[in-house]
Formats: structure tokens, sequence, C-alpha cells
């Protein structure tokens, strides 16, 4: 990064974090440079407002009306962390030049600039969640040259030519393999700082949960769901895909999210959002199957993800994903299904026949015992809005 | 000869076999035994009913085996992918007379049932005589078994006859939205003229069978013309059914059919997977037959089928008309007072002058008036004929018709009172042609092209300016790629970590 100046930092690594493209990753900005670029914001309007254009492209495909962006503090510093933890993973991190000390002042650095104020401000959700809507789908290129008397790897760099020359006779090969998330962000050194960037941008966090990453906690992220336009998109976000393993990854792991939230001391509104949520989110399923010729007939989707024989690969909370509506059921009926859903009598059809094979494939122990953890946190609420209201 | 299995035993006698994660011994196949083909026609159909045939495939085998005493009995082999499975295929045998039992190859011993939950296990393995295939270990007894032959379950499911089901062709709603006809090849003009004409929405095709028939004329094809219809009302479908020729087949999966009023035995939705997806299949009911298409079924809509009529005979033009003279001894037709009760006003004759308080009135009248109301503007004033149910605009002169497309002042007459053809031909009058008998005045005559409807013609041309189409897409975003900068040997020389407040 020649001359570490913000400008190039907007143009080598957060427009193409953003846009996409290659992010150069150079040497870690450290606190006081991070300092040196905020006073440069002013004087970098092109590439700051390229930015922020670029960021609203983003947004165009969740909310109908992005709201105004202004690149700042916030985001720089939160893009330095996800900066100084690619560093982590560069080729020169890991020589002998970089102690095992050098690498955790990185990683506090890094700590240190996602520590932004958490918030339940709308736009600023909508603005971090586009500058890191793409964390999950960083990707590295590796390149091993072979050639006939040894070989070298170049992580995200190009080999050099000279070790590309006379392929033939030198016998060179190129092999190239693709790190991603896993291998850049995934690793258990940096999973404390992403988890912190992640609380940052719940949003981002909802909308990528069919991929792998760090658990979610619910109470950091409920608040969306109270926006009607942020929890369509995430529903939709979260049913995406074809093989129905693909399908129910997003929600099993929301309700794995929801099971842990059922073991701390949540609000009894923000558990009756998350199962309302959760409940909607089993609606799609049954609309999503409204076009069958045979409205009665047991769904294809929940046969081939609860079937007994693949009972041993279920993804970690499919089960109580399936089990919420019944389990809301013996709680609250108003949390049981989505409301509307007797105006379609195709929808209400399916989502009977869903309910049926849903008590069939997890067992109503599994419903009792999840309509009695959610009992304790939403029962005392209903008694005492029962006593308010006479 | 058998012993209860235990809740955890993990060594047994029976080669093969294992518990599941329940606790039952369960070998790698189930084997249902029936006395006769029958039992198992009737566990098919009964488990198919229940659970998809199509998970049990990749393992069934149906074979006709005999006992060393020469008796012969059915035996069905189906993988045990697990006890769940094997409980409700159990519990089908169970019903129509089989018994059930598990194993891996050779030797399979009595499934559970109530009185050992966790299944049997023999306590005794002897080697199979010659000429036996596998034994079976059952309550007190054991029995070996030798092949005999195999059935294929795809030959099984051709061979059997379809069952009438009473009342099975008084059909629902969305059981008439996607119907096959099977029309004879002489019918087919009719039924696409008698669909086309009670609009059903409808596609058709020829098929021919593949194997030929020694009763077929040489160079002629034997077809059939195979519909595609949707959403046929009942009394259609009822005509069709009562039809000799036309046969009805309703869909039971994306390519296979079966003839309205019967139902196989199996549930063909159910196994699916026998039937090539590239043929089409129609299981017939009364001629117990299968006709396989080879397909995709490729239809044309009925629409472009219609019959059409060419007679490149009949000349192109109407009749040649000839003027003839008006008779010298004939009168002069005059416009007199009616001795008649007042006729409706249809038309209206507005003299030039007042064509402004038309244009005027044209901007209050209601969108149904505007399309009533037709217009012709001549040089003895601007004619507007109105629709039957619509009133005139009240300006100019009421005319009123006393033949059709004849029009007099109201209150008028045409004397001397002739009968309307007659006057008609005398005036040159026919179709098409508007007559008109002014207050004042000699009569004209407009043509019927001529009148356009008010609605088109209250406009003035509007110029409308071409917009640019603007393109509001937004490039989709490319794949995020990490690139290494070359940091130098000391990439951390001066870096400071963060400071303790």
């Amino acid at each position: 990064m020649a001359g570490r100046e913000l400008e190039a930092l907007l143009d080598r690594f957060i427009l193409p974090l953003v846009k996409g493209g290659e992010l150069a990753v150079g040497r870690p900005i450290a606190v006081d440079e991070l300092r040196m670029f905020e006073e440069q914001i002013p004087h970098a309007s092109e590439k700051v407002v390229e930015t922020d254009e670029a960021r609203a492209d983003v947004l165009s495909d969740l909310v109908v009306r992005p709201p105004a962006l202004v690149f700042d503090l916030d985001e720089l510093s939160l893009a330095a962390a996800v900066h100084n933890l690619l560093f982590l993973v560069h080729p020169r991190a890991d020589s002998w030049s970089v102690s095992g000390s050098a690498r955790r002042r990185v990683i506090e650095t890094a700590q240190e600039m996602a520590a932004r104020p958490l918030t339940h401000s709308r736009s600023r959700v909508l603005a971090r969640h586009a500058l890191l809507h793409n964390l999950f789908d960083l990707t590295r290129v590796d390149t091993k040259v072979s050639w006939w008397t040894g070989s070298a790897t170049f992580l995200g760099q190009r080999p050099p030519g000279r070790l590309r020359a006379w392929k033939t006779v030198r016998r060179v090969r190129e092999e190239q393999t693709v790190a991603t998330y896993d291998e850049l962000l995934g690793t258990v050194e940096v999973a404390p700082v992403v988890s912190a960037i992640l609380r940052r941008t719940p949003l981002t966090h909802l909308l990528s949960m069919g991929r792998d990453g760090p658990p979610l906690q619910w109470e950091d992220a409920v608040f969306l769901l109270r926006d009607a336009e942020l929890a369509r998109a995430i529903a939709y976000a979260s049913v995406r895909g074809t093989e129905p393993r693909q399908v129910v990854s997003a929600p099993a792991r929301l309700a794995a999210a929801f099971e842990q939230m059922l073991e701390r001391a949540p609000h009894a509104a923000d558990v009756r959002a998350v199962a309302a949520f959760l409940v909607h989110l089993n609606a799609l399923l049954a609309l999503g199957e409204t076009g069958e010729r045979d409205l009665g007939a047991k769904s294809p989707l929940l046969s081939a993800v609860l079937s007994p024989e693949r009972a041993s690969q279920r993804p970690r909370g499919l089960a109580t994903f399936f089990a919420v509506p019944a389990a809301a059921a013996l709680v609250d009926p108003l949390l049981a299904a989505p409301p509307g859903l007797s105006e379609d009598a195709a929808l209400t059809e399916r989502w009977t026949r869903h309910r049926a094979q849903v008590v069939e494939g997890v067992g109503e122990a599994v419903i009792e015992t999840l309509a009695g953890r959610l009992r304790r946190h939403v029962v005392p609420m209903l008694e005492s809005h029962r006593a308010d209201h006479g | 000869m058998l012993e209860h299995v235990a809740l955890g035993q993990s060594r047994f006698m029976t080669p093969g076999v294992a518990p599941d994660p329940r606790g039952i011994l369960l070998g790698r196949y189930g084997l249902m035994v029936f006395p006769t083909l029958e039992g198992v026609v009737s566990w098919l159909r009964l488990y198919s009913a229940e659970s998809p045939l199509d998970e049990l495939l990749s393992g069934l085998e149906i074979t006709q085996v005999r006992t060393p005493l020469g008796s012969r009995e059915m035996v069905v082999r189906i993988p045990a992918t697990s006890s769940y499975l094997l409980d409700r295929a159990s519990r089908c045998a169970q019903l129509v007379g089989g018994a059930t039992y598990t194993g891996t190859s050779k030797h399979f011993v009595k499934y559970r049932d109530d009185r050992a939950p966790y299944g049997y296990d023999a306590n005794e393995i002897q080697a199979l005589p010659d000429g036996a295939a596998f034994m079976v270990h059952g309550d007190g007894f054991v029995q070996t078994y030798g092949k005999e032959r195999e059935l294929p379950l795809d030959k099984l499911l051709f061979r059997l006859s379809r069952r009438r089901v009473p009342g099975g062709d008084k059909l629902r709603a969305e059981e008439r939205h996607e119907l096959y006809l099977v029309v004879a090849p002489g019918l087919g003009e009719g039924v696409i003229r008698y669909l086309w004409r009670n609009r059903i929405p409808a596609e058709v095709g020829l098929v021919t069978p593949e194997r030929r028939s020694e009763f077929d004329e040489p160079g002629r094809a034997r077809s059939h013309i195979l519909f595609r219809a949707r959403d046929l009302p009942p009394r259609i479908l009822e005509l069709f059914l009562a039809t000799p020729g036309v046969a009805v087949f309703r869909p039971v999966s994306q390519n296979v059919s079966v003839e309205v009023g019967f139902a196989h035995l199996i549930d063909l939705a159910s196994c699916q997977s026998l039937f090539d997806p590239a043929r089409f299949y129609l299981f017939w009911g009364k001629g117990d037959r299968v006709d396989v298409v080879l397909g995709p079924l490729e239809l044309s809509g009925i629409e472009h089928l219609t019959r059409v009529d060419i007679d490149l005979e009949k000349p192109a033009t109407g009749d040649t008309m000839k003027l003839t003279q008006i008779d010298a001894v004939g009168v002069p037709i005059e416009v007199a007072p009616s001795l008649t009760p007042s006729r409706r006003v249809v038309a209206a004759l507005i003299p030039i002058e007042q064509a402004q308080w038309l244009k005027r009135l044209v901007y209050f009248l209601p969108q149904t008036s505007l399309r009533g109301h037709r217009v012709a503007l001549t040089d003895r004033g601007i004619l507007v004929v109105a629709n039957q149910d619509v009133d005139v605009i009240p300006l100019g002169a009421p005319l009123a018709e006393v033949a059709p497309g004849l029009l007099v002042p109201l209150g008028m007459d045409l004397v001397p009172r002739v009968a309307p053809e007659v006057l008609a031909r005398s005036l040159g009058h026919g179709a098409g042609v508007y007559t008109v008998f002014p207050p004042g005045g000699h009569p004209f005559q407009v043509s019927d092209q001529a009148l356009v409807a008010l609605e088109r013609r209250a406009l003035a041309r509007v110029e409308v300016a071409a917009a640019d189409v603007l393109d509001a897409r937004i490039e989709p975003p490319g794949d995020p790629a990490v690139v290494n900068d070359p940091v130098g040997r000391f990439a951390l020389w001066g870096f400071r970590p963060p400071k303790a407040d």
C-alpha cells in the first residue's frame, strides 16, 4: 500500500471489499495511522463518494430506500480491523521476523478497532452491512509452482515470471487452490475479533446464516426482526437454495441460536419475536409447496431432512426449528401460526400437513420439551399482561 | 429355535445382523414370505399407499421360491435401511397374510413382534443343504427355499389389471384441471371443433403406436390423436366418457396417466423411478393395456387446427349491382308529418356551425357515451349515430329510423308510404349505408365506414415525445479476492500496539 494514503486504502481495499475485486492487503494499520486516515477523509472525497455509492447499490437489493450513507470513522475502523485480520494470513506474518507477541499486538489492535459501539439504529446497521456484506465471501487464490528441482507456494500472490519461464524444459507445473472464509477468518486465533465485528453488524450475520461462521447471539440481532422490511429480507435469505439440506441450513442455525437464547435470561418480548420469526420461516417453507399437485401429500423437503435414516446427519437446531410452531401452540396459540394463514386455503392445507409430518419426524417429546422451555419465558409475560388488563 | 433379543445385546448367532440405534435386531435386508402372488400384490398396494416405493427400489427383489417339498411361495426382499421402514413393511405384510424376516445373505430370522420388541435371534445355525438359496428361522420351524424365478416389479406393474373405482368418473374441479384424451383419428376434427367452440384450452398431437398390427393398411400409419385439455367442465367430461372412440385419462404423475374411472392397484406416483422420464405412459382401464408414447410430449394448440373452408372457385367480391332508371310514372319521395307514434331517436344531424358546441360537450360526456356514438363529418353537417344502448347527443336535428339505415327527422315520415324494401331499392339504399333526409333539403347518403367512433374522433392528434429509457440496473458485484502486497521482511517494524488507557 504505497504511501499509506487513505485514498489508496479506499481504492485498493475498502472499495473492492464492497464491490468485489482484488483487495490488497499490506502492512497492518496501527491505531495512530487510523487517526491519520480519519483526518484525510474530507480530502479523499472522490473515493469516499464512490464507496458510498457502491454501498447504496448493495443496499438497493435489500431495502427500497437505502439511507443516505456517509463514510466516517465507524466504517474506517471496521474496515481497518478486517484488514489487520487478513494480514495475519499474509505469508510474511508467518515468517521468522514476526513473533507470536507481534501477532498478538496485531490482534489487539484489530480488537480495539472493532470495538465500535453496538447500535440499534437502522441507518447505522445498514451502513455497516453494506461495508462488510462480503465478509463470508472473501477468497484468496494460492498458487503452487513446481519445477524439476523444487517447488514454491505463493499465497495470494502472483508467482514471478522467472519461475514460470521455459515451462516445457524446466517441467513447470502450476496448481491453484482457493482459500475461503474458513482459512482466512475462521481460525481460532482471530475468532474473537470476527465475533466482535459481527456483533457490530448483526444484519450481515443474519443474512449469512447459511454459511459457516461464529454462532449468533439473538439478543444482539432481535431488533432487526421488528423492522418489517429487513425481517422480510432476512427471511428470504434464510430459506434460499434448492437442495433440501441447503434450504434448512440457515433456519437450523437460527433455531440453534434460539435454543441457546432460551438458556439465558432474555426479554420475553425478544423470545416471542424470535419464535414468531421461526414460525414465519416454517410458513415460507409451506408456501413454497402450495403449487404441488397433491396438497395433502407428504412434504418431500420434510421427508428428506427429517427422515429417521438420516437422524444422525441432521444439523443442530433442525428439530427445534420444525418443532417451534407446535411448541408455541402449546404455550400461546397467537404465536403458533403466522397471521393471515387461514386466508389462503392451499397454504393452510400445506401448513397442516407440515405440522402433522413434523410431529411424526421429531417426536412429541422434543415438542413438549421445547414448549416447557418457551413457557418459562413467555407465560410470566402473558400473566402480567392479563393482570394489567384485568 | 428362536431366542428373544435383549436390550443392549451385541452378540448374535445369526450371521449378518446387528442392533440398530433403537436396539432392534436388523440385517441388511427384510424378507417377506407370501403364499401366493396375490399376497405380494396386496402388500405392494398397501405399502405404496403409505410410503413411496421409490425408496425400496434400489434393493427390491420379488422371487418365486420352492420348498424342499415342492410347494411354491413368493418372497419379497427389501433393503432394511431402518427399523421404522421394516416395521411398516412388517405391519402391511401381516395384514395380507405374510411373514417378515430379517437377515443379510442366507439366514433370515423372524422380525420383531409384540412378544419380542427387540427381535429374535436363532439359537442354532446349520449349513444350507444343496440347492437351497436361503433359510428362514421362524417360531418353531426352519425352512429352506430354492429360487425358481425372479419377477421384476416393472413387469408386474404393467401386467396388473386396473380396477374400476365406484364413482371414479365424477372428478373434482382440481382433478379436472388437466386431463388427457385419446381420440380415434376419425373423431379428431369434431373434438377439436367442439373444444374450441366451448373455449376449452387444449393442445393436441398425433401419436403412433410403436407396435405394428397385421390388420394395418399398408402405407398408412395407425395413429391416435392425443389431447391435453385444461379445466374440462363436468358436462363435457361426461359427454367424452360416454362417447365411443374417446378415452379420458387423468395424470397421476408427470408422465403417467390412468383412464378416468379406473385406478391402478399400486400407487403409480410412489414408484416414479420405474418410468422412463422420456416416455409418456397411458394405463387403459377397459382394455387392460399400457400404451407408451415416445416422449417428451410436444403438443400444439387446438386454436391453430380449427377447420378452414377454402373455395377457390367462389368469387372474392360481392355481386355486381346495376343502377336502374326511376320509372317515368313514379312520384318523388317527400317528407311529411308522421301519423304514427314517435320513434326512438337514433341519430342527429348537427349543423357545421354548431360544431363548437359538440366539441365542448365532448368534454362532459361519460366514457360510455363517447364509445356509443359514431360520427361523420359531411358537407351537410355532422351526422352523429348512437348505438342501441345510449341516448343521442341533444344537439342539431334529431333523426329517427324508418327502416334500417334510413333516417328521417323526428315526427316525420316518408310519403308515399311504401314498403321499406321498395323504398330502399328506389333510393339505392342498402346495407352499410345511411340515407339521411335532413329537415330541409335533399337526402344524402353516408357510408357506414365513414362513421368513426366519437372517442377516436374526439381526440386531436396528440404529440407524444419518445422518452429515453434509462438503464437503472446495478452491475452484479464481483467476487472479493484477497491479494497480498509485498510488505518486506520487517512488516511490523515500528508497529505500535494500542495504548492501554
